[in-house]
């Protein structure tokens, strides 16, 4: 740790969804295809999101994406630079984006030995032809285009899908509980992403233009019912009732949040009783996504590091 | 018949990027040995489809004429990459796309840098046929397929090559039970999660073994099931749709724990 450091801090999570259909309507360089609009209640979400994490100015970057599934483990990023083309899979036809990415080794390392220490089973990924996955970047890129502040990507082991919900969820609150200690260890002032979408009913084909907006509406009605009451939950700050309710909207709404994301953010949170900002929502091929932040800066819930920028630039030296 | 050979592999990377590890290093052994059969049935083309190509939205195949590249395993990224090169024929794969409307699948076409192959197909593909000289059809797993459709599919692509009048080797890419270990285990000591998953593996290999079609037909609901089968057991959907279910046997050239899943390289007998 710089000596100039302090006790690293969660300085906010964010509620990041990962569809590529927003890169792909925002047409940045790195991303092939080319689209004439849409989704741009998300987007702009995403643009309000941006200006937050501006002014928080963190170190790093923490991202939980549900779309690189480790069966055996919980995964970090663990190579100082990954860079290559990600083609979705599903829609290889909207996002084939070119990457370039820091990674915070050495908080990495520290989360995983953390997680382990919770009894967690967790890898470091050293590999350098690792291929990030497409949630990762979609969510990186929509809350920070510049792609300037490294990052710890982590996998989603999807414990809750071979365990019970229950059960699995818990393994991601050992998860969050040990990450927060790796940052308050290393000094960092960190932003966590929990790359998930809410109800996850979706259409099973596209239309023949994907931006074509007319087409784009919620798939359940029940399920924009369970987004629009969890939403309202944590727009109250009841976070209590959000994570009582959270294995029946799984169930109820296939909500992605069982992949662990959002559990893992606000565990490594204290599972905080504050409002969130409400950015956006809008819907993706149906699924229900919300943009979403929780300052624990503003609502002094943090114990800042320093806000100089020397630890951030010593991540960077140290990438 | 178009089909002259027809197998079903596993799509774990462990007896590729691991051989060295005895438990995995059989089963890399039978892959060999299928490997051999393939080439020796002569085939113009292979039929394969992978049950971890997750599709959501249509029916995807691939249409690129080559792909290449490296690959490395999401979870198993420490034994290092997997390289790959593969030949397309664009020709019948274009001819799938086109015509599953008749069964009432809609299906897209792939063709782009890129994209990401997935782990089964590369394995299965480097051990038989390796350096890529035999060209392909890939086909998706559309995980909102089941079993019955899977086997439309596969019939369909089989007459569809029969219609080009192309000699078929017929691929299935998956394990036997799914299940496996979650933790950290001693890897030469590897073996099936639990005695019942191992129990119903031997059932299905022998069902395949005797070519009783009908009690194998009677099986797999409960093997998907009870005995976990991988994805529902859809790759041998594939495989026995495409052989029009006729098939008087099998040989079983390996069979054994992939992480605690069941691993097992079957090779049809159609004569």
């Amino acid at each position: 740790m710089p000596r100039t450091q302090k006790k690293g801090a969660i300085v906010a999570g964010f509620l990041a969804p990962h569809p590529p259909h927003l890169v792909y309507g925002e047409n940045p360089p790195q991303n092939e295809p080319r689209s004439q609009c849409g989704w741009e209640q998300l987007r702009w979400a995403y643009e309000r999101a941006r200006k937050s994490l501006d002014a928080l100015k963190p170190d790093v970057l923490l991202v939980h994406s549900p779309h690189w599934i480790t069966q055996q483990g919980h995964h970090f990023l663990g190579v100082p630079q990954l860079s290559g083309k990600s083609v979705d899979p599903i829609f290889p036809n909207i996002f084939r984006y070119s990457f370039e990415l820091n990674v915070d080794v050495a908080l990495a390392e520290a989360c995983c030995a953390e997680g382990a220490k919770q009894g967690l089973y967790t890898k470091l990924m050293r590999n350098p032809h690792f291929r990030v996955d497409y949630g990762t970047i979609t969510t990186l890129h929509m809350i920070r285009p510049q792609w300037d502040i490294p990052v710890v990507g982590l996998s989603a082991n999807n414990s809750p899908y071979y365990l019970s919900t229950e059960e699995g969820l818990e393994e991601m609150d050992r998860l969050g509980r040990a990450t927060r200690t790796a940052i308050e260890k290393l000094g960092r002032r960190a932003v966590l992403l929990a790359s998930n979408t809410l109800c996850h009913w979706h259409f099973h084909e596209e239309p023949a233009l994907p931006e074509d907006m007319s087409q784009e509406h919620p798939q359940s009605l029940s399920g924009y019912q369970w987004d629009m009451r969890m939403i309202d939950l944590l727009r109250q700050g009841n976070t209590k009732e959000v994570f009582r309710l959270l294995p029946q909207f799984i169930d109820e709404a296939f909500a992605e949040v069982k992949s662990g994301a959002f559990t893992w953010m606000f565990a490594a949170m204290g599972y905080p009783e504050i409002p969130a900002e409400l950015h956006g929502y809008g819907t993706v091929i149906g699924t229900g996504n919300a943009v979403m932040e929780w300052n624990l800066e503003q609502a002094k819930l943090s114990k800042p590091a320093s806000k100089t920028r020397a630890s951030r630039r010593a991540i960077r030296q140290a990438a | 018949m178009a089909v002259v050979s027809a197998f079903l592999v596993p799509g774990s990377p462990l007896p590729y990027v691991k051989r060295d590890n005895p438990p995995w290093g059989k089963i890399a052994t039978g892959l060999e040995r299928a490997g051999t059969a393939l080439v020796q049935s002569k085939p113009d083309v292979i039929l394969l489809y992978s049950t971890q190509w997750i599709a959501v939205l249509d029916q995807l195949w691939q249409t690129r004429s080559r792909v290449s590249g490296l690959h490395v395993d999401e979870n198993w990224h420490e034994y290092g990459e997997l390289p790959y090169v593969l030949k397309i024929d664009t020709q019948l794969a274009k001819a799938c796309v086109s015509a599953t409307g008749t069964i009432g699948v809609k299906s897209k076409a792939v063709n782009y840098d890129g994209f990401p192959i997935d782990t089964g197909t590369i394995v299965a593909a480097n051990f038989l046929n390796p350096g890529g000289k035999i060209p392909m059809v890939l086909a998706s797993n559309n995980l909102y397929h089941d079993f019955a459709l899977t086997e439309k599919l596969g019939r369909l692509a089989a007459r569809l090559a029969g219609k080009q009048k192309k000699r078929v080797a017929v691929v299935g890419v998956g394990n036997f039970s799914g299940a496996f270990f979650r933790h950290e285990i001693d890897i030469a000591k590897d073996k099936l999660v639990a005695p019942k998953y191992d129990r119903w593996n031997k059932k299905i290999l022998a069902l395949l073994q005797a070519g009783d079609r009908r009690g194998l037909s009677a099986a797999l609901p409960e093997f998907a099931t009870k005995g976990q089968a991988d994805m529902g057991f859809k790759h041998g959907a594939w495989v026995l749709g495409a052989l029009g279910g006729k098939f008087t046997g099998a040989q079983v050239h390996a069979y054994g724990p992939l992480y605690g899943s069941g691993g097992a390289v079957v090779e049809f007998r159609l004569k």
